[in-house]
């Protein structure tokens, strides 16, 4: 693996744990709506 | 190499050979940070008793931010331009994170003006030079799908509230114990506020210069393997021309796209600003009692930020398909389909009423994430982080302007806590009014005339000048 699919996998990873984060979060909260 | 040297866009020329989809995350490094903005509400109530001040006085904090992200948008595009994507984010990055750090100087010293002066108006400098920072570079990298590429970034803007607000309450929670996230009338002290924006300034800084570090601007003359310009300029209103920022606010176009935003934010705004009383009464008994908890209506705010996030993918996306035009009709004349139909059969069902605000808030993401595409395809990419720049003080105008038509109205019907369906109809049949004049606009938008492009040649000799 070169050095521009390591920057790649670490820059796309980065935004997927953040915005992971927050959609499994919010899908919590909005559960509360169908309850 | 000095550290501002490096910054330069002359610096930040790719390499050959330098992937283009590193540009989406960074492009989101910033915008899924400056997003914090839409999750002040987290906060409000321990602002209020920690300030002993009052909704407004608080609530200001956050129109100052806003109100600083369209000037300095507007003001700050050309420079934006002139200095390259890097410098831009770096710059964005520093009044964003000190604005944090300002604001909690203000909270431990209990001043409300240096919260006001901190995240207000340093913080909304980074937000406006953040926002715009990243737009024109996409569509350079990615002129064969500049409504995907931009809407990548836009939807980070949507995203990162999703992020901030549960973060922040379990910070909140982490720093005072007193502090419950699940009751929403807890207050945290200001310890924790401090806290929470020192944490926050410091993580958001570091996020952001992820992006700065990965961010590139393409070599003059670069275009992706395979792609025939031709293709692009077949569809209508596309042109191979240039617009500078100077010129594009002489002409019609750009005023009528003006009012097209103005019009599908202050649509959409209305029921952002208002979606959890609003839900529940719609759904008020006659007892007075409604059936929507207050743990339910705060899922329907949930349910409206996912939405309001897809929308600006999925239907920025989809313009490149469509075109940039029909995409705002569908915007705007589906939205006045969607608004009519929350007013006469919106209290019939919930799981109705959920689905027409969810499709209106994804209108409402995907007018701003489809917007920097459509200027593309008007003026050209010369200048066209700097013209979004400009077109942004819309979005500081319905900021305004929704809220108050919506407020307006109901306060003419009756106190919060009172109100039924009937009395959002005058306000929702406003919104369809409201949208119609921007379906107008829409459909009034004409190919930019020649004599405002720049002179065939000089944008590439320009381009070539500051690569140099």
């Amino acid at each position: 693996m070169n050095a521009q699919s390591i920057r790649l996998l670490v820059s796309w990873l980065l935004v997927a744990v953040l915005l992971g984060y927050g959609i499994v979060q919010t899908l919590i909260t909005a559960a509360k709506l169908f309850k | 190499m000095s550290l501002l040297t490096a910054l330069d866009r002359k610096h930040t020329i790719a390499p050959e050979g330098y992937s283009r989809w590193l540009i989406p995350p960074a492009a989101l490094a910033v915008h899924l940070c400056i997003g914090q903005v839409y999750a002040t509400s987290v906060y409000k109530n321990s602002f209020i008793k920690h300030f002993d001040a009052s909704q407004t006085s608080i609530g200001i904090i956050f129109s100052i931010a806003i109100v600083m992200l369209g000037l300095s948008a507007a003001v700050g595009g050309t420079w934006v331009e002139a200095n390259g994507p890097r410098k831009a984010m770096f710059v964005s990055a520093c009044c964003w994170a000190s604005g944090f750090l300002v604001g909690a100087l203000g909270i431990g010293t209990k001043q409300l003006w240096l919260v006001y002066l901190g995240y207000g108006v340093i913080g909304g400098i980074g937000l406006g030079i953040g926002y715009i920072s990243p737009v024109s570079t996409l569509i350079k990298w990615f002129p064969d799908r500049p409504g995907l590429a931009t809407g990548l970034a836009i939807m980070g803007f949507g995203g990162g509230a999703l992020i901030a607000s549960p973060a922040s309450r379990q910070l909140l929670s982490a720093y005072d114990s007193g502090y419950d996230p699940n009751v929403g009338t807890s207050v945290a002290d200001g310890r924790a506020l401090v806290l929470l924006f020192v944490t926050l300034g410091i993580a958001y800084f570091v996020i952001m210069m992820f992006g700065v570090a990965n961010i590139r601007v393409p070599a003059p003359g670069w275009r992706p393997a395979g792609w025939d310009p031709s293709t692009a300029t077949e569809k209508p209103l596309v042109t191979t021309a240039n617009v500078s920022a100077a010129n594009a606010i002489r002409t019609r176009s750009f005023w009528l796209l003006w009012i097209v935003l103005f019009c599908n934010v202050t649509a959409g705004i209305g029921i952002l600003e208002q979606a959890s009383p609003m839900i529940q009464d719609f759904f008020r008994g006659d007892g007075g009692v409604s059936s929507v908890s207050v743990a339910a209506a705060s899922g329907f705010v949930g349910v409206l930020s996912l939405f309001n996030m897809a929308g600006r993918f999925a239907w920025s996306s989809t313009s490149d398909v469509l075109g940039r035009k029909p995409m705002y009709m569908v915007y705007l004349g589906v939205g006045m389909v969607m608004y009519l139909l929350l007013a006469t059969v919106g209290d019939s069902a919930t799981a109705l009423f959920v689905v027409l605000a969810g499709v209106i808030l994804s209108f409402y993401g995907g007018g701003f994430a489809t917007v920097p595409a459509y200027l593309r395809d008007l003026f050209g990419t010369y200048q066209v982080g700097a013209i979004h720049g400009r077109l942004l003080i819309a979005w500081s105008a319905a900021g305004v302007a929704g809220p108050l038509v919506i407020n307006g109205f109901l306060d003419a019907q009756g106190k919060p806590g009172s109100l039924t369906a009937d009395a959002y109809r005058p306000a929702l049949f406003t919104m369809v009014g409201v949208l119609a004049v921007g379906f107008i606009a829409n459909l009034l938008i004409r190919p930019v005339p020649a004599r405002f492009h720049e002179p065939a040649g000089t944008v590439t000799a320009l381009e070539k000048e500051a690569a140099a």
